[in-house]
C-alpha cells in the first residue's frame, strides 16, 4: 500500500488533478461575473409585479419585492437570533422621501397583489406605486374604474402629444427672438465698459439701440400670438391629471405630462410583459438620461463612446499601419528596428493612467492652450480646446492603442508571402506600388484585427478619458446639425464613465444600481462582440499562413 | 511618321509615368519612415514630458533682487514695509506717521497718506496684525496705539489692472486706560488681529515690564492684563500672539519661553514654560496655522517648535525642526502668509529662507550693507520686501514654487504638525488655507505594491495551473472553446470589473464572511479528499480514462465544497464567533474590517491578471516541441513528470513573461483599484483594510490639482515612477525572459 501510495504520487496524478483544480475555478469565475451581469441587467427590464404589504402596525407598503435577507439580533434572553427581512422599493420619493425600505418579516401581517396596483413611471422623483381614483382630461373628469386605466393611458399619450406641438412652438418663438437677444447682448457687454468707451464703440452702441428698438417692433406682433399660443398650450397640457391614491390613504394629484409610462403590472400577461420588456430596453438604449442619470436611457452615452472610437480609429490607424510598413519593408533589420519593437512593447505595458496624465497635461494644457491663445484669444480665459474635450480624448487613446495596431498590422504583412512581393518587384513595381498593390491588400485582415482590438480597448478604457473630455452629463452631443457639425472640442459622454460615475457618485446609489448593471452588459456585450470578430479574422490569418508558407 | 511620334509619345507618357511613380515612392518612403520613427517618437515625448513636469519640483529655491531704490527720507526710520498681491505696489510706513506707496516698477511716489499723529509724536513700535491684509498697529511716545490698513486693491478698468492704494485708520486708543502717565519707552510690541475683528496688543516696556490689552469687537470692550507678577527677573527679548489671539509666547534673554494661554479675556494663565537654548532667545513668531513657533537665538540658532500631545493629554512644545545655523546673533524673523517658509535675519544682516516643515534652509545671502530695519513677504510669498536704516528698498523676486517637495518629503517620514512622530503621510489637500500638505509618495507606492501582491498570489497560481492543464492534458476540443473564453476575459473593461467589486463582491463578501473564509479551507480539504477518491480507483482503471475526465471528476468536489462551506458558515459563526465574525475579528484579533478592502481588490485584481498569465504561459507551454514530450514519455515517464521535468523548464521564459506582464498589469490598474478600496492611504498589510494605489490617486487628483502646482507636478512624478516600474518590469521580462528561453529551449 505504502509503495502504491508513492508510486501514485510519484507519478504525480494529484497534481495533475490540482492543475484541473486551477482551471475550474478560472472559469468558475468568469462565468460568474458574466453571469451576475446578465441576470442583473437583463431583468431590470422585467416589469415586477407590486405587492402590497400590511404591516402588524398601521403602516401599509406598495411596491416592489427587492431583495431579502437575515438580520441577527440578540432577543431579550440574550440569544442570539436570525430574523428575515425583505427590502421594497416603495418609490414615490416625493412622498416619504426614500425609495426602498427593509421589513422585518415577522412584522408583516399581509402580502397581497392587488390587481389594479399602477406604476407611474415620472421624470422626476422616480416610480409612483398607487391606484388611480379619477382622471381629467381637459376638464372631462372619469371616475368609472374599468375605464381608469384606458383613460388614464390615453391621456398621456395625447399630453405626450401635446408636449411635442408646445416644443416646437416654443423653439419658433426661440428663433424669432434669436437675434434681438444677440444684440441685446452686445449691447450690455458694451454698457459694462460704458465709462471707457471709445468714440467708434459709442456709435456702434446707440446703432444697436435703434436696431433693437426697430426689431423689437417688427417681431411684435408674431411674438404675442406665439406668446398666446404657449399659454393656451400650457394651460391645457396642465388641464391633463390623474388622481392617484398610495397604498396609506395619500392622495396626490400628477400631471400627465410628466409620467413617462404608466402600467399596472399585476394585470400584465406574460405576453404583455414581453411587450413592456422590449419597450423599456428601447428605451435604455434609444433614450436619453433622466433624474441624474439614474433612469432612462443611456443613447448620448453610447453616441459619444461611438463618436470618440471613431475618431481615435481615423488618428491610430494610419500611424500604426505606417509604423509596421516601415518595421516590416523599409527598415534594416537592426538596433534601430529593435529599439521601435521595445518602444511598441513598453508603450504597450504603460499603464493607461500615465497616458490619461500625458494626455492631461500636453494635449489639453500645452497643445490646447497654445491653440486657443492663437484662434480663441477672443472667448479667453474660458478655455475653448484648453480643456478637456473629444479630441483630446481619442488622440490620448490614439497613443494608448498604438501599440495594439502595429502588432496586429505586422502579423499581417509577415503574413504576405515573400513570393508575391518579389514578383511585384520583379515587374518593375517600385516599392511603394508593391506595397499598395501587395502587401497592403493581403494584410487587410491583420489591420482589421487591430482595428477592431484597437477599438474594443478604447470602447472599454475609462481612467485616461475622465481625466481628457468624458463628463458625467454632456448637454451637446459631438456631432449635430450646426456649424461645422463635428464639434471636437466638446466633452462628451461615454459607456464606461457612466458605470463608474452612476455607480460610485450618484446621489441615489441603491436606485441607480440596476441601471448600472445594465451599461455594464451592454459594454461587454460590446466588447466582447469586437473581440471576436477580431479572433475570427485573426484565425482566418492564421491559416491563410499556414496554407501559404506551405 | 504618325508612328515615330505615337511611340514618342508613349515613351515621354511612359515616361512621365515612371517620373510619377518614383517620386510617390520617395515620398510614400519618407512618410512611412516618419511613421516609424513616429513610434519611437512618442514614447520619448511622453518620458519626457513626465520628467519636464516632474523636474522642477527638485528646483532650489532662488531669491534675486529686481527692484532697488532709496527713499531719500533717510532722516526717518522705516517700521513697516509691506507689498500688495501683484507685486506692483510698496507702502512704507515712516517713524513720524507718514505713508508712502510707491510703483513697484520704477519707484515713483504714488500716494502720501498720514497717520494721525500729533505734532512731533513719533511711532515708537509697529507691528503687523494679520498674514491675510496689511493691517498694521503702532505705538507712538505718547503712548497711543494706532491700528489701521494699508488697503492695495486692483481695479480693472478695461482689463488693465490698476492697484488703488488707499490707508483706512481702524482704531485710536490708549495704550493703558488705568494709567497712562508712565510715558515710558516701549521696548518690545507685537499686535494680532483675529478673523472675529478682535484686536490683541502685548508689549514690553524699558522697565521690562509685560502687559497684554486685547479688545473684543463684539461686545467693544477692552481688557487689561499687567503681567509683572508672572514674569520673572530676566530680560524679555522677544514676543508672539497667535492669529487667533489664543496664545502668548515670551522669549528670554536665558533662552527660556514662557507660554501664555490669553483665550479668555479676563485672566491671562501661565500655560507652561521650558527652556529652548543656553542663548537669549532673539526672535520669535508664529508660523501659518497658529501651530508652529519659529524661533531665533542670540548664537544664530533656528528652530521651529510645536505642541505635541503628551501622555496625560496635555500639550507641550517640543522642537521639531532645526535650521542651518546664522554667524551672528538671529535679530527678526518674518512669515509667510502663504505656506511654512519663514526669513531669519541676523545682525550682520544676512537672511535665510527656511522651510518649515522640510527643516531646509534654503537660501542664505547677505540682504543688505547696512541695518535692516524691516522686511516682508508678499501676499503670495513670491516676493520680499527689505528696508535698512539707509532707507534702501531692496524687493527680491522669491523663486521658491515647491517648498514642501524635497527627496526626503517625498519618500521619507516627515514631522507634520500635529503629529506625535515623524510619519509617512499622503494628504495633498485640506480644507483651509492653513493646510500643511503632505507629499510622502510612500503610502501610495505602498498601496500600489500592497494590491499587487494579493492580485498575484491570487491569480499566478490559478493562471498556471489553468494554464498547465489546458496546454497538457485537455482534450484539443476543450482547449478550443477554453482559450478564447479566458481571453475574451482580458478584454472585460476593468470599469465593469471594478464596478462589481466595489458594488456587487465587497458587500457580499461582508456579508458573508464566514463563508468567504471558509470556502479556500474547504477547498483544500476537498481537494484532498478527492485525491484519496482518485486513488482509490485500480490504475488500470484510470488509464482508461478519456482525457479530461479529472476536469469532470474534481468538478462535484468543488461544488461541494462551495455548498458546504455556505451551509457550515452559519452554525460556526454562531456557535465560535458570537454570530458576528466581523465582530469578533475586531473585538478579539483587533482587526478592522472595511467592506473595501484589499482581499476584494485582489480578488477582483484577478479577472485582469490571471488572462494574462494564462495566454501568454499557454502559448509557451504548447510551443514546447513534441518531440521533447514524446521523448519523455518514450522512457517512460508519467505525463507529470514530463510536465515538471521537460515542458515546464523549456517553457520558463514564456512563463516568467507572462508573470511580469501580468504583474506591469496589476502594478498600472486603475479603475479596479479606484472603485474596490476605500481609497485611504494607510500602510497596513492586512487583507481587511483598503489601500491608495498611485493610479487611483493620480485619477482622483489630478482633475482638481492647479495646473503647474505642486499637486500636479507630484503627481506626474508619481505617472513617472508608475512609468519606470512598468517599463522595468516590461524590460526585466523581454530580458530575463529571452535568457531563459535560450537557456532551455536549445535541445
Amino acid at each position: 500500500m505504502n509503495q502504491a501510495s508513492k508510486k501514485f504520487f510519484k507519478k504525480g496524478d494529484p497534481y495533475v488533478l490540482l492543475t484541473s483544480l486551477g482551471l475550474l475555478i478560472s472559469l468558475g469565475m468568469v462565468l460568474w461575473l458574466l453571469a451576475i451581469v446578465l441576470v442583473k441587467g437583463l431583468g431590470i427590464f422585467w416589469p415586477r409585479e407590486l405587492v402590497q404589504i400590511n404591516l402588524k402596525g398601521e403602516n401599509v407598503y406598495l411596491g416592489e419585492l427587492w431583495n431579502s435577507g437575515k438580520e441577527i439580533s440578540e432577543n431579550e434572553f440574550e440569544q442570539i437570533v436570525e430574523e428575515e427581512k425583505t427590502q421594497l422599493k416603495i418609490g414615490n420619493r416625493d412622498l416619504y422621501g426614500y425609495d426602498f425600505i427593509w421589513i422585518s418579516d415577522k412584522e408583516i401581517k399581509t402580502m397581497t397583489k392587488p390587481q389594479n396596483a399602477a406604476v407611474f413611471e415620472r421624470s422626476e422623483y422616480g416610480n409612483l406605486y398607487g391606484f388611480i381614483l379619477q382622471v381629467n382630461l381637459n376638464n372631462e373628469i372619469v371616475t368609472d374604474s374599468s375605464e381608469l386605466f384606458n383613460e388614464a393611458e390615453k391621456g398621456i399619450s395625447l399630453a405626450h402629444e401635446l408636449k411635442i406641438k408646445l416644443d416646437e412652438i416654443e423653439e419658433e418663438y426661440n428663433t424669432l427672438l434669436t437675434p434681438l437677444n444677440k444684440i441685446q447682448r452686445e449691447i450690455s457687454l458694451l454698457k459694462v465698459n460704458s465709462d471707457f468707451l471709445t468714440d467708434e464703440e459709442a456709435k456702434r452702441l446707440n446703432l444697436l439701440k435703434e436696431e433693437e428698438n426697430k426689431l423689437t417692433e417688427s417681431i411684435n406682433q408674431p411674438r404675442i400670438v406665439l406668446e398666446e399660443k404657449i399659454s393656451t398650450l400650457k394651460e391645457r397640457l396642465n388641464s391633463f391629471t390623474v388622481n392617484v391614491i398610495t397604498a396609506n390613504g395619500d392622495e396626490t394629484l400628477m400631471q400627465l405630462k410628466n409620467v413617462v409610462r404608466l402600467y399596472q403590472p399585476n394585470e400584465m400577461g406574460i405576453f404583455g410583459k414581453s411587450i413592456h420588456y422590449v419597450q423599456n430596453l428601447w428605451e435604455f438604449l434609444s433614450g436619453e438620461p433622466r433624474e441624474s442619470n439614474t433612469e432612462g436611457g443611456v443613447f448620448p452615452a453610447i453616441f459619444g463612446t461611438v463618436m470618440m472610437v471613431i475618431l481615435m480609429s481615423i488618428l491610430v490607424v494610419p500611424f500604426g499601419v505606417l509604423a509596421a510598413v516601415y518595421l516590416n519593408e523599409y527598415a534594416k533589420q537592426g538596433a534601430l528596428t529593435r529599439i521601435i519593437r521595445l518602444s511598441v512593447n513598453n508603450l504597450a505595458g504603460v499603464p493607461s493612467i500615465v497616458f490619461g496624465i500625458f494626455g492631461l497635461g500636453f494635449f489639453i494644457y500645452i497643445v490646447g492652450g497654445s491653440i486657443d491663445q492663437f484662434f480663441f484669444s477672443d472667448k479667453l480665459p474660458a478655455p475653448t480646446f484648453g480643456t478637456g474635450g473629444i479630441l483630446w480624448a481619442s488622440l490620448t487613446l490614439a497613443l494608448l492603442t498604438l501599440p495594439v495596431v502595429v502588432v496586429a498590422t505586422e502579423e499581417g504583412i509577415l503574413a504576405v508571402p515573400k513570393a508575391n512581393k518579389d514578383g511585384a518587384l520583379a515587374l518593375g513595381a517600385t516599392k511603394w506600388q508593391m506595397i499598395k498593390k501587395v502587401v497592403l491588400p493581403n494584410a487587410m485582415p491583420g489591420i482589421l484585427t487591430g482595428l477592431i482590438l484597437a477599438i474594443s480597448r478604447g470602447a472599454g478604457e475609462v481612467a485616461p478619458l475622465m481625466i481628457t473630455g468624458v463628463v458625467k452629463l454632456a448637454p451637446d452631443m459631438p456631432l449635430d446639425f450646426n456649424f461645422p457639425f463635428f464639434h471636437l472640442d466638446r466633452k462628451f459622454m461615454h459607456l464606461g464613465f457612466h458605470i463608474y460615475d452612476v455607480g460610485f457618485q450618484s446621489p441615489n446609489v441603491e436606485a441607480a444600481i440596476p441601471m448600472v448593471y445594465s451599461t455594464a452588459l451592454l459594454l461587454i456585450a460590446i466588447v466582447v462582440f469586437l473581440n471576436l470578430l477580431a479572433i475570427y479574422l485573426r484565425n482566418r490569418l492564421r491559416k491563410k499562413y499556414k496554407s501559404s508558407s506551405f | 511618321m504618325s508612328l515615330f511620334i505615337e511611340k514618342e509619345l508613349k515613351e515621354s507618357n511612359i515616361s512621365k509615368y515612371r517620373k510619377k511613380a518614383l517620386r510617390n515612392n520617395k515620398i510614400a518612403g519618407i512618410i512611412i519612415s516618419l511613421g516609424g520613427y513616429g513610434v519611437v517618437l512618442s514614447i520619448t515625448a511622453i518620458l519626457l514630458f513626465l520628467i519636464y513636469e516632474a523636474v522642477p519640483l527638485s528646483f532650489s529655491a532662488a531669491i534675486e533682487e529686481f527692484s532697488f531704490f532709496n527713499s531719500k527720507n533717510k532722516n526717518e526710520k522705516i517700521m513697516l514695509a509691506g507689498l500688495d498681491r501683484y507685486v506692483e505696489v510698496e507702502y512704507l510706513v515712516f517713524e513720524n506717521g507718514i505713508i508712502n506707496f510707491y510703483s513697484v516698477s520704477d519707484g515713483s511716489l504714488l500716494k502720501v497718506e498720514k497717520l494721525p499723529l500729533k505734532l512731533n509724536e513719533k511711532i515708537l513700535c509697529a507691528d503687523k496684525g494679520s498674514l491675510s491684509n496689511e493691517i498694521f498697529s503702532v505705538v507712538t511716545d505718547s503712548s497711543r496705539l494706532i491700528v489701521a490698513e494699508a488697503r492695495m486693491l486692483p481695479n480693472y478698468d478695461r482689463n488693465k489692472r490698476v492697484i488703488v492704494p488707499e490707508l483706512k485708520i481702524k482704531s485710536i486708543s490708549n495704550l493703558s486706560d488705568e494709567d497712562d502717565s508712565k510715558n515710558r519707552s516701549i521696548k518690545l510690541f507685537k499686535y494680532s488681529k483675529n478673523e472675529d475683528g478682535n484686536d490683541f496688543w502685548a508689549w514690553v516696556n524699558d522697565r521690562n515690564e509685560l502687559f497684554v490689552k486685547i479688545f473684543e469687537a463684539e461686545e467693544e470692550v477692552f481688557y487689561f492684563h499687567s503681567l509683572i507678577d508672572q514674569v520673572r527677573d530676566v530680560e524679555i527679548t522677544s514676543l508672539a500672539i497667535t492669529q487667533n489671539g489664543e496664545s502668548l509666547i515670551v522669549g528670554e534673554n536665558s533662552g527660556e519661553l514662557l507660554w501664555f494661554d490669553i483665550s479668555d479675556y479676563n485672566e491671562v494663565k501661565l500655560k507652561d514654560n521650558w527652556k529652548a537654548s543656553a542663548s537669549a532667545v532673539s526672535a520669535i513668531d508664529f508660523l501659518i496655522g497658529d501651530n508652529a513657533l519659529a524661533l531665533g537665538t542670540t548664537a544664530g540658532e533656528v528652530q521651529v517648535w510645536f505642541p505635541i500631545r503628551t501622555k496625560n493629554n496635555n500639550f507641550k512644545f517640543q522642537r521639531i525642526h532645526r535650521f542651518k545655523s546664522h554667524d551672528s546673533a538671529v535679530s527678526e524673523i518674518f512669515v509667510s502668509s502663504r505656506n511654512r517658509s519663514f526669513i531669519s535675519i541676523d545682525e550682520s544682516n544676512v537672511l535665510q529662507l527656511n522651510y518649515s516643515t522640510t527643516s531646509e534652509t534654503q537660501v542664505k545671502f547677505t540682504a543688505s550693507t547696512n541695518s535692516i530695519t524691516t522686511a516682508s513677504f508678499s501676499p503670495k510669498s513670491d516676493a520680499l520686501i527689505i528696508a535698512d536704516e539707509q532707507a534702501n528698498i531692496g524687493i527680491f523676486k522669491v523663486d521658491n514654487d515647491h517648498p514642501e517637495t524635497t527627496i526626503d518629503a517625498l519618500f521619507g517620514k516627515m514631522w507634520y504638525e500635529g503629529y506625535d512622530s515623524p510619519e509617512f503621510v499622503w494628504q495633498s489637500t485640506g480644507g483651509t488655507d492653513e493646510f500643511e500638505s503632505k507629499f510622502s509618495l510612500i503610502p501610495l507606492i505602498f498601496g500600489t505594491f500592497k494590491g499587487t501582491l494579493y492580485a498575484m498570489l491570487f491569480s499566478v497560481p490559478l493562471a498556471l495551473f489553468a494554464a498547465i492543464y489546458v496546454s497538457q492534458f485537455a482534450p484539443k476540443k476543450v482547449a478550443r472553446i477554453i482559450k478564447p473564453t479566458i481571453e475574451i476575459m482580458a478584454a472585460l473593461p476593468s470599469v465593469v470589473i471594478g464596478f462589481l467589486a466595489g458594488l456587487y463582491f465587497s458587500p457580499l463578501f461582508q456579508e458573508h464572511l464566514m463563508t468567504v473564509l471558509l470556502i479556500p479551507v474547504l477547498i483544500i480539504i476537498m481537494f484532498l479528499v478527492s485525491v484519496f477518491v482518485w486513488k482509490s480507483i485500480p490504475e488500470i482503471k484510470r488509464v482508461k480514462f478519456a482525457k479530461g475526465t479529472d476536469l469532470l471528476f474534481v468538478l462535484p468536489f468543488l461544488v461541494i465544497s462551495f455548498l458546504l462551506a455556505a451551509g457550515v458558515s452559519n452554525i460556526l459563526e454562531l456557535n465560535l464567533f458570537d454570530g458576528n465574525i466581523n465582530q469578533w475579528m475586531y473585538e478579539v484579533l483587533g482587526i478592522n474590517y472595511d467592506q473595501r478592502n484589499s482581499f476584494v481588490v485582489g480578488f477582483a485584481l484577478g479577472f485582469a491578471v490571471v488572462p494574462i498569465i494564462f495566454t501568454i504561459s499557454e502559448d509557451s507551454l504548447s510551443n514546447v516541441p513534441q518531440s521533447l514530450t514524446s521523448a519523455s514519455f518514450a522512457l517512460g515517464a508519467s505525463p507529470w513528470q514530463t510536465v515538471v521535468r521537460i515542458v515546464l523548464p523549456a517553457a520558463a521564459g514564456g512563463i516568467f513573461s507572462a508573470i511580469m506582464l501580468g504583474l506591469g498589469r496589476a502594478i498600472g490598474e486603475t479603475m479596479i483599484v479606484l472603485m474596490a478600496t476605500g481609497n485611504t492611504p494607510i500602510m497596513d498589510l492586512s487583507p481587511f483594510n483598503g489601500f491608495r494605489a498611485m493610479s487611483a490617486s493620480i485619477a482622483v487628483e489630478i482633475p482638481e490639482a492647479p495646473v503647474d502646482g505642486t499637486l500636479y507636478r507630484v503627481l506626474f512624478l508619481t505617472a513617472l515612477l508608475l512609468f519606470a516600474f512598468t517599463f522595468a518590469i516590461n524590460s526585466v521580462a523581454a530580458l530575463i525572459g529571452d535568457r531563459l528561453r535560450k537557456k532551455y529551449a536549445r535541445f
